[in-house]
C-alpha cells in the first residue's frame, strides 16, 4: 500500500512536472559558482539532504530554497563538479562555490554489472560521451563511436538505417563479429542499435580487453558495447530539450563508365576481333548516351526531430523522450529507400522506500525501411554501371514500359530504373524493450539487484514482383511488347511476419567493503537465465490486380491454386529458440587507489553445444599502478599516471543449436537446394533424406586475450594519453569448414576450425585547452591498429576456407582462410603484364587461350603451367591502421568541429563489372592493349568477345588500394547570447554541418567504405554508397 | 533445493532436437514407409544431372551454345569452345550433385541391415528396393567417371567432410569396377517391371551394364548382358520416331530407363534452378521469343543448346529422324503459316537450328516456367540396347551379320523401309554403327562421351586437345578444400 501510494505521488509528480514544496519557514537564496573561472554555474541542483525539497540554479546561477524549521544540509551538486555540504540554520544569502572536478579523474564509467571510478579501473576500455555523439548527429549511434574509440573499427554502409560492420580489436571470430550490445544492463544485439535514439544516450563503454569482458562470458567474444542512456536526477529541476535537424544528401562522386560513342566503339572492336562484325556500324549516331548513374542518384531529405524532458523528485527521476528520424536513400528516394524511426522512451526510478528502489525503462519505437536489391552486378547500382549507354532514358517506341530498353543486352542486365520503377516492398517494425529492476540495499554497502531485461520485436513486411517488360528481345519478360501477360507469368505479392521475443532474468548481489581502512573491495555475484525466441510466418499470393503495388495484397490477390500452379497462393511458418544460462562474479580491489587488481570469472552454459560441452568457465584478472599516486612521485604536470596489465579468456557460442536433421517432401529452398521425392507415372512423390548433421565436438570459440596499457593525464587534465598494446588468441574458432563437393548437398554443422592471432595498438590522444577565455580549443586523435593471423587450421594446416563469391561471367571466389595469412586475404593470379607477342606467349609458362594483348599470369609454382595452384596472395581487405581526429573550437558563441578518419592500407577488390560482351565498362578500358608496345598494364589487355585466356579470373587485375581519408563531419555552431534567452529558453544553438564532406582516396568506385560480411570484406559488387549530408540544426534548452 | 536448481540448470540448456519438432536420423527407418520413403530420394539427384545431357551434345560436334553472346552461359560457352578453366559452375554443380547422389544411395545401403537405432525391419520387396539403390549408385559413379575420369570412391556411407584432405582419386577402373558390381547386385535383385513407371527395372539395369562395359571395351560381357534384354521381347522401336519425344510418348514401348520430369510440382527456386522436379534443359533449347497462334504448339526458351548444321548433314534424305532432331524453324514456319510463327534469331552462334525432342511447348510447364518442363530424358531406348549390341558383337569379334540385323532394325524405323540397310562388315560397319549411334542418339547427351569412347574426338572436334579434353576439370572448389591434383592439361 505505501508504495503504491508512493508510486501515485510518483506519478502525479511526474505529469505535473512540479517540485515539491511543503511548508515554508526559512528562506535561503543565493548562487552557484564555478571555482576555477568564478562564472555562474546554472542548472545545479540545490537540495536538502534527506528530502525531496530542492530546487535547481536559473540561467544566472541563483536559486531559492524554503527549508523546514531548524534548517539542514544543504547539498549542492552539478554535473562535472565535486558536490559540496553545508548546514545551514538560518534564512539568508547562502552562495556555493563549486569545485571543477577533474573530470577524467572523478569520472565514473559504467562496466559489466556495475560501475567503477575511472581511475581505478585497469582493464582496456573506451568510453564514448552523449555530446561526441550529438556532434555527429548521427542516424545510428554506430556512427559516433567510428574513430573515437580506440580499438574499434567500424565500416559503415550507405543503405539507410543498415547495420555497420563493427570490429573490436581486430576478427574475433567468424560466426559473426557482432559485439554484445547492453543497453542499461539488458543484453541485446547490435541490429538492436538501430532502435536506439542516438540522443537519448548518456555514454556508450566499450569493453575491450578480457579483464573487462569475461564477465559476459560467451557473450564477451566479440567485445561489449554497454549502453547508459539518460535519467533523471534525484532532485533535478525539469530540463527540457529540443533538437531538430534538416539535411540533404547527395552521392558524393560517380563512376566513370564508357559514354554510348564509346561504348560503340568498344563493343565494334570486341565483335571485330573476335572474327564478328561491328555492331554499331555508324558510331556518329551514338552521341553521348545515358549516364544511369546520374538517373538513379538523386538528392534525398535526412531529417531528424527529437525532445527530451528529464527531471526528478527526491522518489521519482524521469527521462521522458521522444524522436524521430527520417532517411530516405539516394538510390530512388522515399519511395523506394528509407528508413525511418520514432521512438519513445521512458526510464523512471522510483525510491520507493530508503532501501528499495525500483527502475523501469520502456522504450517503444516503430521502425519503417523500404530496400532495393544491391551488392550485385544486376542489382540497381550494379546495372546503372553495366547497363547500355546507348539506351534513351525513357521508352520513345510502342512498346509497354517506361523507360527505355536494350536490343543488345537480353538478360540479366535491365534498365536500372525500369528495375527500380518495379521495386516494392515496405517493412514496419514495433519494437518495445526495457526492463524491471530491483535495486534492494540489504546493509549499507550490500546491494542485491535483479533485473527482467526483455525484448519484443515484431516485423511485418511486404514485397510485391510486378509483371515487366524489360524490352523486346529480353528473354526474362512476365509482360509482352504489348502489355499482355506472358504465358504461365503471375505477379505476386508476399507478405511476411517475424515475431522475437528474447528476456533475461540476472539477479546479482554488489558488495563493498573496507578491510583495514585502506584495503577497498567491490564484489559482484551473480547469475542469469536467458532465453531468446522467434518466429515467422508468411503467405504469399499471385495475380494482384492490375499489377499494381496499389491493390497487392493477399486479400485483393485472385491466384488459386491448380494442379499445375499450386503455388499461387503459399505459406510458411518457423519457429527457434536458444537457451543460455550463467553464473558470475568479480572482485575488484585496490589500495589506496594505488594498487588495482580485479579478477573476474564466469561459468556459462548454452543450448548450442554438444552433450560434454555444454558448460565452460571463464577467468580474467588485471592489475594497475596508479604511479602518481605514490608518496616518491613528485611530478607536478602530472596528474595521473596509471600502469594497467590484464589477462584474460572469453568465449564465442554464435551457432544454431544442431542436428542429425530427417527431411521428408519435396522441392527444398534452402541454401544448399536439398530437395526431396520424384515422380512416377507423372505422380510426384515426396521423398526423405539426411538434411543435416551434428558435429558432436563442437565446442566453444576461446579467445585469451592480453592487455599492457597506461593512461597518463597531464597539465590540469589539459593532456590525456590512454595507450594500449593487446594480444589476442582465438582458438576452436566456430564457423562452416569448407564443404569438399562430395559431401553433396547436405548442409554441414559449423567445426572449431583454426586458431587466429590479432595483435595491435589502441592509442588515444586528447588536448583540450583555452588560448584566451574566448578561444578554447580540444583535440582528440585515435588511433587503432590491427594484425590479424592465421595461425592453424585443420590439423595438418592445409585447409582453406573460401568467400568473397561473385559473379562476372563465372560464379568466382576471391577471398580466403589459411593458415600463416591475413583472415580472408584476396587470393587470386598474381600478373605480369600483357603478352605484346606471339614470342612472348611461347617463352612464358603454359596458358591455354593466350594470345598476344592477354594478361600474362605468373607462374607461382613454376611448373611451367598456368592454373589453380598458382594462385597466391594478391591483397589484404583489411586496413592496418585506422585514424580518427576530432577538433573542437569555440570562439565566444561560435563553436566548431571536423572529425576526420583514415583508414590505410586496405585493399578493394573490384567486382561490380559483369563484363559481358554487351555491359557497360570502365572508361579506364580506353588504355587497352591495342597492338605490341601498346601498354603493359595488365589492367588493361586487349578486349575480345571470346576471353579465351580467361582474363576475367579472378587477379590482382582487380585489386586497388582502398586507403582512405575522409572527413566525416563538418559542423559550426552559433548559439545565441543570453539576451536572446530571456526567461524561457536556457539556450538555443544553431549550426550548419556537412557530413562525409571529402574523401580522399585512390579507389576508383563510389565509395571506399564498404561494409558486409567478414568473409566479403573489401569485395565491392556495387554497394551503396555512403551519401554527403548538408544539415541545418536548432538545439534548444528550456 | 541445490540439486534441484542443478538438474533444471543442466535442463535449462539441454538441445533436444524435438524441442524444434525435428525428426532425427533416431526417430526415423523404424518402417518399410520410411526405407520406401527414402529411397524416392535417392532418385532425385538423377533430375538434377540434368545439364550432363546439355554437355555432351554441346561439348560435341552436334550443337553449340548460342545465346545471346559470348559472355552468355560462359560455363557453356567454354565447354563449347574447349576453353574450360576449373572455373566453371555447371561441372561444380554436377560433381556435387553426383555425389549427392552417391551419398544418399550410400546412407541407406548402411542401414540396410540395421537402422541407426540397431533394429532390423524387414519387409517383402525389401531386396528389390535396394536393387533400385544399387542400380542408382552405379549411375551417379558411371558420370563420374565418365566426365572426370579418376574420382574419389566411397561406399560406406555419407562423405565425411572432416577428412576431406585425406580424400584421394580413385584410378578409373577401381570406379567402374564399383559400377560394375553395383549393377550386378541390381541386376540380380531387380524386377523385370514396375508398377510404378520410371523405377529402374532389370533391363534398365542391365542396359545399363552393357553401355558401362562399351565404355571399358569389354565387348563379350556387354553383348552377354545386352542380349536378354533384346530377347525378352520387353521392348519394341516405335515407328514414329518423333513421338517418342512428345508427353505422350514418355515411358513408352522402347523406354528402357528415363529421368522422370513432372510439372505437376510446381518449383521456383533459381537458387538450385536443376534441384526441382522439372527439366531445366528444356527452357535451354527453346526458341528466343517465339510467338504465334493459340495452336502453334512452341513456347520461348534461351537458345543456348542449338543443333549444328554438320549435324543435320548427316542424316540422309528421307531419315525421320532429322527434323525432329534439327528442327529447323524457317522450314517449320514456313510449312505452317497459319501459325503466324514470329521469332527471334539467337544473337550468338546461331544455327536456325532447335532440338525438336526437348522444345519447350505449351502449357507443359508450371511454377516458374523456365524450370518445371515436364520432358522426360530419353536416357536409355532400346534402339540404343540394339545399337550397343550390335558394337558389342562386332567389336568383340562376333557374327557381323547378327550386329547387321540390329542396326538395320533401327535404320529401318528410321527410313520407314528396307532400302537403307548396311551390308558392310568388320571396321566399316564399326564406322557405321558409330555414326548410326549419333543420328539415333544426337541431342540425348551422348555424343561427346562416344567420340571419346571411341577416339574419334580428335578428329571430329574443333579445340579438343588429345591427352586433356577426354575429360572436364576437377572442379577448382574440390582442388582448394582436398587438394586432389587436378586433371592433366587444366
Amino acid at each position: 500500500m505505501q508504495i503504491k501510494l508512493k508510486f501515485l505521488v510518483g506519478m502525479a509528480l511526474l505529469f505535473c512536472f512540479v517540485n515539491a514544496a511543503y511548508a515554508q519557514s526559512i528562506r535561503i537564496t543565493g548562487k552557484v559558482t564555478q571555482k576555477s573561472d568564478g562564472q555562474s554555474v546554472p542548472g545545479a541542483s540545490v537540495a536538502l539532504k534527506g528530502t525531496s525539497q530542492g530546487a535547481v540554479t536559473d540561467v544566472n546561477g541563483r536559486y531559492t530554497l524554503n527549508l523546514p524549521q531548524g534548517g539542514g544540509v544543504i547539498v549542492v551538486s552539478f554535473v562535472g563538479m565535486g558536490s559540496v555540504e553545508r548546514a545551514v540554520t538560518a534564512a539568508g544569502e547562502q552562495n556555493f562555490v563549486l569545485e571543477d572536478s577533474n573530470k577524467a579523474l572523478d569520472e565514473v564509467v559504467v562496466i559489466g554489472y556495475g560501475t567503477q571510478k575511472a581511475t581505478k579501473v585497469s582493464g582496456a576500455l573506451s568510453v564514448v560521451k552523449s555530446a561526441d555523439i550529438q556532434r555527429q548527429n548521427p542516424v545510428r549511434v554506430e556512427e559516433a563511436i567510428q574513430g573515437r574509440a580506440a580499438g574499434v573499427t567500424v565500416v559503415q554502409g550507405g543503405t539507410p538505417g543498415s547495420n555497420p560492420t563493427i570490429i573490436i580489436r581486430g576478427i574475433p571470430s567468424y560466426s559473426g563479429s557482432d559485439p554484445l550490445v547492453v543497453i542499461d544492463g539488458v543484453q541485446q544485439s547490435l541490429g538492436d542499435l538501430n532502435a536506439v535514439n542516438p540522443i537519448d544516450i548518456e555514454s556508450l563503454t566499450i569493453l575491450k580487453d578480457a579483464a573487462s569482458t569475461a564477465i559476459y562470458g560467451i557473450r564477451g567474444g566479440n567485445g561489449v558495447i554497454l549502453v547508459t542512456t539518460k535519467t533523471g536526477k534525484k532532485n533535478m529541476k525539469t530540463e527540457l530539450t529540443v533538437n531538430s535537424s534538416y539535411g540533404v544528401q547527395e552521392v558524393p562522386r560517380y563512376m566513370p563508365v564508357l559514354n554510348a560513342t564509346e561504348y560503340g566503339a568498344m563493343v565494334n572492336e570486341g565483335s571485330v576481333i573476335s572474327g564478328g562484325n561491328p555492331v554499331f556500324p555508324d558510331l556518329s549516331v551514338l552521341g553521348t548516351g545515358t549516364n544511369w548513374q546520374k538517373e538513379i542518384f538523386k538528392v534525398a531529405p535526412l531529417q531528424q526531430h527529437n525532445f527530451g524532458v528529464r527531471g526528478g523528485s527526491e522518489t521519482v527521476s524521469y527521462y521522458l523522450a521522444g524522436g524521430y528520424t527520417s532517411q530516405s536513400g539516394i538510390v530512388g528516394r522515399s519511395d523506394k529507400s528509407r528508413f525511418d524511426r520514432g521512438n519513445f522512451t521512458a526510464n523512471i526510478d522510483f525510491q520507493v522506500a530508503p532501501k528499495l528502489k525500483f527502475i523501469l525503462n520502456t522504450t517503444g519505437v516503430v521502425l519503417h525501411s523500404k530496400g532495393i536489391q544491391e551488392n550485385s552486378f544486376n542489382s540497381v547500382i550494379g546495372s546503372a554501371l553495366n547497363f547500355d549507354p546507348t539506351v534513351p532514358v525513357l521508352n520513345t517506341t510502342n512498346t509497354v514500359g517506361k523507360y527505355g530498353y536494350s536490343n543488345l543486352i537480353l538478360s540479366e542486365i535491365y534498365n536500372p530504373l525500369t528495375k527500380l520503377d518495379n521495386t516494392y516492398n515496405t517493412n514496419t517494425g514495433s519494437k518495445l524493450y526495457g526492463k524491471f529492476e530491483a535495486q534492494y540495499d540489504i546493509l549499507k554497502n550490500l546491494k542485491l539487484t535483479s533485473r527482467l531485461g526483455y525484448t519484443k520485436y515484431d516485423d511485418n513486411g511486404k514485397s510485391f514482383t510486378p509483371l515487366v517488360f524489360y524490352g523486346p528481345l529480353n528473354v526474362d519478360n512476365s509482360l509482352n511488347a504489348d502489355g499482355s501477360t506472358v504465358l504461365d507469368r503471375h505477379n505476386t505479392v508476399n507478405h511476411g511476419k517475424a515475431s522475437n521475443f528474447n528476456y533475461s532474468w540476472e539477479t546479482f548481489a554488489n558488495y563493498n567493503f573496507k578491510v583495514a581502512q585502506d584495503h577497498n573491495f567491490e564484489t559482484v555475484v551473480g547469475f542469469s537465465l536467458s532465453k531468446e525466441t522467434n518466429n515467422g510466418a508468411g503467405v504469399s499470393r499471385q495475380d494482384v490486380p492490375f499489377n499494381s503495388w496499389t491493390f497487392a495484397d493477399y486479400r485483393s490477390a485472385t491466384g488459386t491454386n491448380t494442379a499445375t500452379n499450386p503455388a499461387a497462393k503459399d505459406g510458411y511458418y518457423y519457429e527457434g529458440f536458444k537457451r543460455n544460462m550463467s553464473f558470475f562474479a568479480r572482485l575488484n580491489y585496490d589500495y589506496k587507489e594505488r594498487y588495482l587488481a580485479s579478477f573476474s570469472a564466469r561459468r556459462d552454459g548454452s543450448t548450442s553445444f554438444g552433450e560434454d560441452r555444454k558448460f565452460a568457465n571463464f577467468f580474467a584478472g588485471s592489475a594497475g599502478w596508479v604511479v602518481s599516486k605514490e608518496n616518491f612521485f613528485n611530478v607536478q604536470a602530472i596528474d595521473l599516471l596509471k600502469i594497467r596489465g590484464s589477462y584474460g579468456t572469453v568465449g564465442n557460442d554464435i551457432t544454431p543449436p544442431q542436428a542429425n536433421g530427417i527431411t521428408t517432401g519435396g522441392p527444398d529452398y534452402g541454401p544448399t537446394a536439398n530437395s526431396n521425392g520424384y515422380n512416377f507415372s507423372n505422380v510426384f512423390y515426396p521423398g526423405s533424406t539426411l538434411n543435416s548433421t551434428v558435429n558432436p565436438l563442437l565446442g566453444w570459440e576461446t579467445q585469451k586475450q592480453t592487455n599492457i596499457g597506461f593512461d597518463l593525464t597531464m597539465f590540469k587534465a589539459k593532456l590525456s594519453i590512454s595507450a594500449d598494446y593487446y594480444e589476442k588468441r582465438v582458438e576452436g574458432l566456430i564457423f562452416y569448414p569448407a564443404t569438399a563437393l562430395p559431401v553433396g548437398t547436405i548442409q554441414i554443422p559449423a567445426a572449431n576450425i583454426g586458431s587466429t592471432k590479432n595483435n595491435g595498438l589502441d592509442l588515444s590522444v586528447s588536448y583540450n585547452t583555452n588560448l584566451s577565455s574566448a578561444f578554447k580549443l580540444g583535440n582528440t586523435v585515435t588511433l587503432t591498429t590491427v594484425k590479424s593471423l592465421v595461425t592453424a587450421t585443420n590439423s595438418d594446416g592445409t585447409a582453406k576456407i573460401f568467400g568473397g563469391s561473385y559473379f562476372n561471367g563465372q560464379s568466382q571466389s576471391v577471398t580466403v582462410f589459411q593458415k600463416g595469412y591475413s583472415p580472408f586475404y584476396f587470393y587470386g593470379y598474381k600478373t605480369d603484364g600483357l603478352f605484346q607477342n606471339t614470342a612472348e606467349i611461347a617463352a612464358a609458362a603454359t596458358q591455354p587461350g593466350a594470345k598476344p594483348g592477354d594478361i600474362r599470369y605468373v607462374d607461382i609454382n613454376k611448373d611451367g603451367v598456368i592454373n589453380g595452384d598458382d594462385r597466391t596472395n594478391i591483397g589484404n581487405p583489411f586496413p592496418t591502421t585506422i585514424l580518427g581526429w576530432t577538433l573542437t573550437m569555440s570562439y565566444k558563441n561560435f563553436d566548431f568541429n571536423m572529425f576526420t578518419y583514415a583508414s590505410i592500407g586496405n585493399d578493394i577488390y573490384r567486382a561490380y563489372e559483369r563484363n559481358g560482351n554487351f555491359t557497360n565498362k570502365p572508361r579506364s578500358i580506353l588504355a587497352r592493349w591495342t597492338g605490341e608496345g601498346t601498354t603493359n598494364d595488365a589492367r588493361y589487355p586487349r578486349y575480345t568477345f571470346t576471353d579465351d585466356n580467361s582474363n576475367i579470373r579472378a587477379s590482382d587485375r582487380y585489386i586497388e588500394d582502398g586507403s582512405f581519408v575522409k572527413i566525416k563531419n563538418v559542423q559550426l555552431g552559433y548559439t545565441f547570447p543570453s539576451i536572446l534567452r530571456g526567461k524561457i529558453f536556457k539556450s538555443i544553438r544553431v549550426y550548419a554541418q556537412v557530413r562525409n564532406a571529402l574523401t580522399f582516396t585512390k579507389y576508383t568506385g563510389f565509395d571506399p567504405e564498404i561494409s558486409g560480411g567478414i568473409f566479403d570484406t573489401g569485395v565491392d559488387r556495387g554497394s551503396y554508397p555512403q551519401p554527403r549530408v548538408y544539415t541545418m540544426g536548432l538545439d534548444i534548452k528550456l | 533445493m541445490l540439486i534441484t536448481s542443478l538438474t533444471a540448470c543442466k535442463k535449462w540448456v539441454q538441445n533436444d532436437p524435438h524441442d524444434r519438432y525435428l525428426v532425427t536420423d533416431q526417430d526415423y527407418l523404424q518402417s518399410e514407409s520410411d526405407y520406401r520413403t527414402m529411397a524416392i530420394s535417392v532418385y532425385s539427384p538423377l533430375q538434377w544431372l540434368n545439364q550432363v545431357t546439355v554437355i555432351g551434345d554441346i561439348a560435341s560436334d552436334n550443337s553449340v551454345a548460342g545465346g545471346e553472346s559470348a559472355s552468355d552461359v560462359l560455363p557453356l560457352q567454354q565447354i563449347d569452345d574447349f576453353t574450360l578453366t576449373p572455373v566453371n559452375s555447371t561441372l561444380t554443380d554436377l560433381f556435387q550433385v553426383a555425389y549427392e547422389g552417391v551419398n544418399r544411395a550410400n546412407y541407406l545401403i548402411q542401414y540396410k541391415d540395421k537402422n541407426k537405432a540397431g533394429e532390423t525391419v524387414n519387409f517383402n520387396g525389401k531386396d528389390a528396393l535396394f536393387g533400385e539403390i544399387y542400380f542408382l549408385r552405379a549411375y551417379y559413379y558411371f558420370t563420374l567417371v565418365k566426365m572426370w575420369g579418376d574420382v574419389p570412391l566411397f561406399t560406406d556411407g555419407r562423405y565425411d567432410n572432416n577428412n576431406a584432405r585425406a580424400t584421394k582419386r580413385a584410378p578409373k577402373a577401381e570406379v567402374y569396377a564399383q559400377v560394375e558390381a553395383d549393377l550386378k547386385a541390381a541386376i540380380a535383385v531387380l524386377p523385370i517391371t514396375q508398377a510404378q513407371q520410371g523405377r529402374i527395372t532389370k533391363y534398365a539395369a542391365q542396359a545399363l551394364l552393357g553401355k558401362v562395359y562399351l565404355y571399358e571395351n569389354k565387348f563379350t560381357e556387354a553383348d552377354a548382358v545386352l542380349e536378354p534384354v533384346i530377347t525378352s521381347g520387353a521392348f519394341s522401336l516405335v515407328a514414329d520416331y518423333a513421338s517418342i519425344y512428345l508427353a505422350s510418348g514418355e515411358n513408352g514401348p522402347e523406354s528402357v530407363f528415363e529421368i522422370q520430369y513432372t510439372n505437376g510440382s510446381p518449383y521456383y527456386n533459381w537458387g538450385g534452378a536443376t534441384r526441382g522436379q522439372g527439366n531445366y534443359a528444356v527452357q535451354q533449347n527453346g526458341i528466343r521469343g517465339i510467338s504465334g497462334s493459340a495452336a502453334m504448339p512452341y513456347a520461348a526458351g534461351w537458345s543456348t543448346n542449338l543443333p549444328t548444321q554438320d549435324l543435320a548433314n548427316a542424316y540422309s534424305a528421307g531419315d525421320q529422324r532429322k527434323d525432329v532432331t534439327a528442327f529447323n524453324i524457317e522450314a517449320y514456319k514456313t510449312a505452317h503459316p497459319d501459325y503466324g510463327i514470329s521469332y527471334q534469331v539467337a544473337p550468338y552462334k546461331n544455327t536456325g537450328l532447335y532440338n525438336g525432342k526437348y522444345l519447350p511447348r505449351k502449357g507443359e510447364t508450371s511454377g516458374q516456367v523456365e524450370l518445371n518442363y515436364l520432358n522426360n530424358f530419353r536416357v536409355l531406348r532400346y534402339s540404343e540396347v540394339l545399337l550397343m549390341a550390335a558394337e558389342a558383337i562386332n567389336r568383340g569379334g562376333g557374327d557381323d551379320a547378327k550386329a547387321r540385323g540390329y542396326v538395320n532394325l533401327v535404320r529401318r524405323r528410321a527410313f520407314k523401309d528396307n532400302n537403307h540397310d548396311v551390308a558392310t562388315s568388320g571396321t566399316a560397319l564399326k564406322e557405321v554403327i558409330w555414326d548410326e549411334r549419333r543420328r539415333e542418339l544426337a541431342m540425348d547427351g551422348d555424343r561427346f562421351f562416344d567420340l571419346v569412347r571411341t577416339g574419334q574426338a580428335a578428329t571430329k572436334l574443333t579445340g579438343f586437345v588429345t591427352g586433356k579434353n577426354e575429360v572436364f576439370p576437377i572442379p577448382i572448389e574440390m582442388i582448394n578444400v582436398t587438394g586432389i591434383p587436378q586433371n592433366p592439361g587444366y
